[in-house]
Order: structure tokens, then sequence, then C-alpha cells
């Protein structure tokens, strides 16, 4: 481990610990929502742009983002379920050690955080909505498993944080959305220079050894998780609850427009902007 | 639509979202993730696709590997007595 990482897993680990909260006090959950006030800003709507969205009336545009905020949060739970079985598979794992303490704390949040998205969902929503992934097995080189780990770890997390940190500041949003987006920026904030740092770390050791083949193929995978992480955004599901007529043309028709892809171009290159300047991803 | 109708359209799709895989494939018994014509970052996608083609939604838990390893397996598995 190098002396930077060291540094910043010590640093981490006192902000952590100074920080520590109860996940049943951080939030104020509201007996009852109103449907019709914002949970995702207009502009973080997948719909947002597109010709169904302008052809909703305002209150069929606060349900969308109601519904929208359902599947933020379950996005959130199934990346971070994935996320916390990673996290513990690799406590103490050799070559783990030095970073073991810090990740304590980052299994410890991350469950805090799907209590609040859970309790979101299934008490104003009645729901999570399901996970679609299914993993094939898939033989990896040496290091190379643990490396895809943290950079889709990172990506994941990168492109969350710039949702999180819009919607934590604006007032238009539902107080308990606010509350939601703000406390999981403030702790993600230390899981994303954690995520730079290992990142960094593991290419670091990986990309000595690794062959040409290797490397193009995790640049490939790495582009084709970025693809599969934003489709999830355009869930048919959602369209369905907030009462939109054949919700996958609608989930095809939003992906493709223009609109949404300057949108997802925007943050996805400023989520892929540490890797990239390791040389980890072609931008 | 038909068996046959269903086919085609999933291996359209793996011709879409595959430009590499060879012209002819894959035939509705190729192993599509053995050969890589399918992964498993593609897989809610295609999940969404059936469910297009169906027009009905499905549940995606306890779906294994084995269950998108041919054509003929995904067709078996989503669309016989739909």
């Amino acid at each position: 481990m190098t002396d930077d990482l060291a540094e910043t897993v010590a640093r981490l680990c006192a902000t952590s610990q100074r920080t520590y909260q109860n996940p049943y006090e951080a939030i104020a959950w509201p007996e009852a929502l109103d449907r019709r006030q914002w949970f995702t800003l207009p502009s973080f709507i997948s719909l947002h742009g597109t010709p169904t969205w302008e052809a909703m009336t305002e209150d069929e545009q606060k349900v969308l983002s109601f519904w929208e905020a359902v599947n933020f949060y379950s996005l959130n739970i199934h990346g971070e379920k994935a996320l916390m079985a990673g996290l513990a598979g690799r406590l103490y794992q050799p070559g783990m050690e030095a970073v073991a303490e810090y990740l304590h704390h980052f299994l410890d949040e991350e469950n805090k955080h799907s209590v609040w998205f859970g309790t979101f969902c299934t008490r104003y929503g009645g729901k999570v909505y399901p996970d679609r992934k299914v993993a094939f097995p898939q033989e990896h080189a040496e290091g190379e498993e643990d490396f895809l780990f943290f950079a889709k770890v990172s990506i994941f997390e990168e492109i969350v944080d710039r949702y999180n940190l819009a919607m934590a500041r604006d007032e238009r949003l539902a107080p308990v959305a606010r509350q939601i987006n703000a406390n999981h920026h403030a702790e993600e904030v230390r899981h994303l220079v954690f995520g730079r740092r290992i990142v960094e770390e593991l290419w670091r050791q990986g990309a000595q050894r690794w062959s040409d083949e290797v490397i193009a193929g995790i640049r490939a995978h790495l582009a084709a998780y970025v693809t599969a992480t934003w489709r999830e955004y355009y869930n048919p599901d959602v369209y369905r609850d907030a009462g939109l007529d054949d919700p996958w043309a609608v989930a095809r028709d939003a992906w493709g427009h223009e609109a949404t892809r300057a949108h997802r171009d925007e943050i996805t290159r400023f989520a892929l902007r540490p890797l990239a300047a390791a040389g980890m991803v072609v931008p | 639509m038909t068996p046959p109708e269903v086919r085609d359209a999933l291996r359209s799709w793996i011709r879409a979202h595959n430009p590499e895989v060879p012209e002819g494939e894959p035939a509705d018994d190729t192993p599509i993730i053995e050969r890589r014509y399918l992964t498993s970052l593609q897989v809610a996608d295609l999940l969404v696709f059936i469910e297009e083609l169906r027009q009905a939604p499905l549940d995606p838990s306890g779906l294994r590997p084995g269950t998108f390893r041919t054509i003929d397996a995904i067709h078996d598995a989503f669309f016989l007595g739909s």
C-alpha cells in the first residue's frame, strides 16, 4: 500500500468515527406523503426533455418524480447489496489488510443508506423495484476481479453522487427526499475518495502484469458497465406506476432521445474523470 | 407472436447489441453465453426487451445464467404458455 492510500484510510476512518450516526434518527419520516410534490428534480427525471414529458401536466410530472425516486433508491439498494457482499468478502482478504479498518466503516455506512432507501420505498411506494441483473461466471486475471469491483463501485457512486448533490440543495424537493439525498451525499463523499485511491492502487499493481488483452477487456467491460448502469434509470415499471401507456416504448424512446443522451453524457464525463485521468478508461 | 417470430426477435436483439456476431449466428441452440454473444451486463436490458415482446412484466427473482444459455432456453423460459 502506498503512503498516500494509508494516509487516506487513516483520515477517512477518523471522519467516519467522528460523524458516526444512528440511521433511525437521521431522517424525519412523515406519516404519509402527498405525491404532488417534487421527489426528483425535473432535470434529473429520465423523461425530461422528451415529447412524453412535455405532454404531461405538472401534477403528472410530480407523480412521475415520486416513482423515479423509488427507482433511484431501489437502484441504490441493489447496488449496495452487491457492494456490501463484495466488501464483506474482502475484509481481511490477503492484500486488503491495510484497508480493512475502513472497509468496516464502508460496510456500516452502506447498510445505513439501504435502511433510508428501503424505508422510503416500502413506506411510501409499497415496494422496492426488482433487480434485473444476472451475474454470469467469469474467469479473471490475478487482481482483475478486485480492480473491477472497486472500479464499478466508483463509477456507480460517482453517478449517484451527481444526483444526490443536486437534490440535496434544491428547495423544490419534498424535505424527506432532500434529507435522504443530503445524508447520502455526506457519507458518499468519503467513499468516493476511498474508491478513487484504491482503484489507482489496484490499477498500479495490476497494469504492470496484465497483458494488453486483459487491459483491453477491462476497458471494454467498464464501458459496458456505464451503459448498463444508465439503462436502469429508464425503468418501464416506473412509467407504468406513473400511469403512462406502453411503458416499454416510453423507455425505448426516452433512451434514444437527444435530451436524455446529453444528460447522461454530461454526468458520465464527470463520473469517469478520475478513471480516465489514470488511463483506466478511454473517455 | 409465433415461436419462430420470438426466436428471430431475440436473434436480432443479440446481433444488434453485438456487431461482432458472425453472419448467420446465433442459431437457436448456439451457446450464446459461452461465445460471449450475451454478457451479464446486457441481461437487464434483454429482460426489458423480453417484457416488451410479451407485453407483460416478468419476475426477475431467481433467474440463473442457464436461463439465457441459448435462444431456445430463453424462449422456453419466458414464452412457453404465455
